[in-house]
């Protein structure tokens, strides 16, 4: 049997970070990622902050990677603008939360784990070959034993081998934490659902919409009617040329009161705000005359897609000034003036010619869904099993508090912590619990993150309050009437923080994370105080086939997911509550077609929930 | 790395995939008109040879002979199998080979390549542009290693350096018939088109990551790793090549008449629900001739 000194099991941000750690400490790792190739399974937000705790220190991705990070990773925008709004109708009120955002940080940069966590495994897994190491994808791990001493890992595509430290980053639905009992599957109430689409919109439009200069970007979540009464928000990122819209919502507040999770997505596209930020020029066909001949008509078919297809590309490169500068010295063009005139020719073609129409609606490519670990709830207190470390989403850690959404960081940090530990157990030679697991653990511990998934930190709650000093006291007074008088008082804030502390945030997230505080709250705020924006068109929304049908799979034909109870009152809920309508109900039976799976993991808890095969399954392409 | 040592032999061929080919008038194939590629049968014969340097850490070389722009099947097949050197016999006097004057090239040339101690020497079933898959078995025999056909899969055990392949036969008149045997190094493989390589440990994935990346980057620059050679470098009996070693000659090629279709076609446009009806009675129809009760 083969033999290694360390397996990383799963290549997301986490595991990936933990390899290029151990491979600075010139240590033998490989990792073992069940995608076609890394970065095609992870789905985030997303913002990746970089931290500066006060007190504490965070291991920042700069602190892996190195300065290149800054200079080579395709990251997508500085997020200099970070909004928070609540709606009601077509009312809106704004708060400016972007100290809250800069809080404590270096920098935060809107991502698409496609791209990011590809750039992410090149620099890992260079590294790691050079200290005999590197990456395997396209391989899914089935179990992890100890047979004789030994820890032996299986795969569904490979002879089984051995390996002394493991680190387990196979994300929120970790395979590996329930199959030894490490701890159990998370409950709807440890957890968010997040659903989200990219949407198409040219590079300069977006540094027009949104008004920011060329590096930097915007952030912008959303509370009130928007939320169909969950628990949890919307959110806008503004990536290079593409946006992200999404929503998290609480899984208990869903169970409560099911809803289709892109209904949710839909609530936040139609509201006129973010509409209005949507909003793109889309070419529409002309349908084809169904009296000419057939061939005539394909050929029309073909010459109009072609030239839309032109159109569009041309569109997007006139509207970049890298992509401009590129056709122009590549001699494809004379000049910027050539490209606009092209652009206008091709334009006037199609409109001409084949009678298409240039309307306001929106593009998407994209629809995907991941659950989200609420950290606060569900972070391992201990999180080892033997030698096995479970680092980021598979230690069910991350800061979500409000608007402060932190799991990336909060991944990187932990696998800085695992690959230091297992280092050290290596040049020990001893891999027991005793030393490796814990002395992991005490690190974990010492982390500033663990800390914000513990207590209220005070100075950003103050940040918080300041932001939203001109709410009138009277909404929220009336709802929280004594814990507010003492929180915006300077002096008492501090006592009441300690005191809120003191009763623990189990007691006291209840409180906080309600329906009072995202949608009765921010409701109550935009028709009292908001201004009115209106939309100047409906989005066409897509259905959710039509979403389905633009995802790429590579099907298996043996499903990773069995139903274990097709009756109980949870399953029934997945009608509901799955992102791709995989199940569905027949003659009071809960039967499922698992081709669509998106793998977020919303039915896991009361079905045999496995990931599927290596390289088989959903195959994102943005993340 | 192991002291395994391979020689590839490929063939630059037509593109014959859709859209690529072009005809004479008279139904000949346009040379001058259609894209020039590495032959299939030599990509998998590549592929084949890319398994032996992940799993054994073979050395590899690709030879063609051919004319100078041959090159870029050799290019090709570097990409595929990593190749350490890529040979390409080429001169005017080795113009009109038959088969048998091909092989005396290819097995003078492989007799160069690491001082003709090859272990193992590859070569597609056949090439797709006319040749009738004689290349292979006559350049074996020319070195006098055991020619191995049809194979699907083979290993070597380095330790008594044997090849253990399974070819598939055809056996007193049952297809498909897999065969085991085992052969002493060296040997000439004619590697079956399906063959598909699997890779099935860690380290064997990993060494496929690694000489794949150096793969790509020696194939951007494999001239660095191209030697030419000419009728007189190789050191050929001008006798037994070209025109003059060639004892066959192509004396007519003939197309084969299209066969008549014996089925006949009806075209429903699939426009509206009783259309679609229609078709999907027809194929009940059809598929109920078929069930076997
Ligand atoms: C909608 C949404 C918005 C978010 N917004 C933000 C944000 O703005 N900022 C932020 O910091 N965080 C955000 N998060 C959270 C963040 O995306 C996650 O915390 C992070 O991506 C988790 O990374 P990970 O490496 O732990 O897990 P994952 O990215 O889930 O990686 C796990 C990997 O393991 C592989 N794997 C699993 N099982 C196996 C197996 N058995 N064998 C082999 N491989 C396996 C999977 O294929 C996968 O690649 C958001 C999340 C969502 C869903
Ligand atoms: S079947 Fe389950 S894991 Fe798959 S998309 Fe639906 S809810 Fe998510």
């Amino acid at each position: 049997m083969e033999s290694y000194e360390v397996a990383i099991i799963g290549g997301g941000s986490a595991g990936l970070a933990a390899l290029k750690q151990l491979s600075n400490l010139g240590k033998q790792a490989i990792l073992i990622e069940a995608g076609k190739k890394a970065g095609t399974k992870n789905v985030s937000g997303g913002i990746l902050y970089s931290k500066k705790p006060k007190r504490g220190r965070a291991y920042n991705v700069e602190d892996v990677y190195g300065s290149v990070f800054l200079s080579d990773a395709p990251i997508e925008r500085r997020i200099t603008q970070y909004m928070l709004h609540a709606t009601s109708g077509n009312k809106v009120f704004t708060m400016d939360l972007t100290a809250a955002h800069e809080y404590q940080a270096n920098f935060g940069y809107s991502v698409l784990l496609g791209k990011l966590n590809s750039w992410f495994a090149k620099q890992a897994g260079e590294s790691a070959e050079k200290q005999g190491g590197g990456i395997v994808s396209g391989v899914h791990v089935r179990s992890v034993s100890w047979q004789d001493g030994k820890t032996v890992i299986e795969t569904d595509e490979l002879e089984p081998f051995e390996a002394k430290a493991v680190i387990a980053a196979d994300g929120v639905n970790s395979e590996i934490a329930e199959m030894t009992g490490a701890r159990n599957k998370f409950t709807p109430e440890q957890l968010y659902q997040g659903v989200k689409v990219i949407v198409k919109m040219p590079e300069e439009i977006i540094e027009e919409r949104f008004g920011i200069g060329q590096e930097d970007g915007a952030a912008h979540l959303y509370a009130g009617d928007v939320t169909l009464n969950h628990i949890g928000g919307g959110f806008l990122y503004t990536n290079r040329d593409t946006l992200s819209v999404g929503a998290v919502y609480h899984y208990d507040s869903l169970m409560q009161r099911p809803a289709e999770p892109y209904t949710l997505v839909n609530a936040l596209l139609k509201n006129p705000m973010v509409a209005e930020f949507v909003k793109d020029e889309v070419a529409v066909k002309e349908e084809i005359d169904r009296n000419l001949p057939k061939e005539e008509q394909l050929r029309v078919r073909f010459a109009v897609s072609k030239l839309v297809k032109t159109w569009n590309e041309l569109r997007d490169a006139y509207h970049s000034p890298s992509a401009r500068k590129r056709l122009v010295e590549g001699g494809k063009y004379k000049s910027e003036e050539e490209i606009k005139a092209r652009l206008d020719s091709v334009r006037s073609e199609l409109e001409g010619k084949y009678r298409t129409k240039f309307v306001t609606d929106y593009v998407e490519l994209e629809y995907a869904a991941k659950l989200v670990p609420d950290g606060k709830r569900c972070a391992m207190r201990k999180p080892y099993y033997k030698n096995i470390l479970f680092i980021g989403d598979a230690a069910g850690r991350g800061v979500f508090i409000g608007p402060r959404i932190e799991g990336l960081n909060v991944g990187i940090d932990d696998a800085v912590r695992a690959a230091n530990a297992v280092a050290r157990a290596i040049d020990r030679n001893d891999f027991s619990s005793n030393s490796m697991g814990e002395h992991y653990s005490q690190m974990i511990e010492e982390s500033p993150f663990t800390r914000d998934m513990k207590e209220i930190d005070k100075d950003y709650l103050k940040i918080f309050l300041d932001a939203a000093k001109d709410v009138p006291k009277d909404i929220i007074g009336q709802r929280y009437g004594m814990v507010f008088k003492l929180m915006s008082s300077g002096t008492l804030r501090g006592l009441a923080v300690g005191f809120a502390n003191i009763l623990g945030y189990d007691r006291l997230l209840p409180l906080v994370e309600s329906e009072d505080t995202y949608v009765q709250v921010p409701i109550e705020l935009a028709e009292k105080m908001g201004r009115p924006v209106a939309a100047t068109y409906e989005p066409t929304l897509p259905t959710i086939a039509q979403r389905v049908a633009q995802l790429k799979y590579d099907d298996d034909r043996i499903s990773h997911i069995k139903v274990l109870d097709h009756e109980s009152e949870f399953m029934k809920k997945m009608v509901k509550l799955c992102p791709t309508n995989c199940y569905s109900m027949e003659d009071g039976e809960i039967t499922l077609q698992h081709e669509a799976c998106i793998e977020c993991g919303t039915c896991a808890k009361e079905t045999e929930w496995r990931h599927p095969r290596g390289e088989k399954g959903v195959n994102y392409q943005y993340g | 790395m192991s002291d395994l040592k391979i020689a590839v032999i490929v063939k630059l061929e037509p593109d014959f995939s859709e859209g690529n080919v072009s005809y004479n008038a008279d139904g000949t194939l346009n040379r001058a008109e259609t894209k020039s590629i590495l032959g299939p049968h030599s990509a998998v014969a590549s592929s084949a040879a890319f398994y032996a340097k992940v799993k054994y850490g073979a050395r590899i070389a690709v030879t063609t002979m051919g004319p100078p722009i041959a090159d870029t099947a050799l290019q090709q097949a570097q990409l595929l199998c990593d190749a350490d050197e890529l040979h390409l016999y080429s001169d005017r006097m080795f113009a009109g080979a038959d088969t048998l004057a091909t092989a005396e090239v290819l097995k003078t040339g492989i007799s160069k390549v690491e001082g003709g101690k090859m272990d193992i020497v590859f070569s597609g079933h056949r090439a797709s542009d006319g040749e009738t898959g004689q290349t292979g078995p006559q350049t074996a025999w020319k070195l006098g290693f055991t020619f191995l056909g049809n194979v699907i899969d083979y290993n070597v055990d380095m330790q008594n350096r044997v090849v253990r392949a399974r070819r598939m036969i055809s056996l007193q008149g049952f297809y498909d018939v897999i065969e085991e045997v085992e052969a002493p190094l060296p040997v000439f493989i004619a590697i079956d088109p399906s063959y598909k390589a699997s890779f099935n440990t860690v380290s064997q994935r990993l060494a496929f990551e690694k000489y794949q990346k150096e793969a790509k980057e020696r194939a951007q620059n494999y001239k660095q790793y191209l030697k030419i050679f000419n009728a007189q470098q190789l050191g050929v009996d001008p006798k037994l090549v070209g025109l003059p070693g060639s004892p066959t000659i192509v004396y007519k090629v003939e197309r084969i008449p299209k066969a008549k279709a014996s089925r006949k076609a009806e075209v429903v446009d699939g426009s509206s629900r009783d259309q679609i009806a229609k078709v999907a009675a027809k194929m009940y129809e059809v598929l109920g001739g078929m069930v076997i009760k």
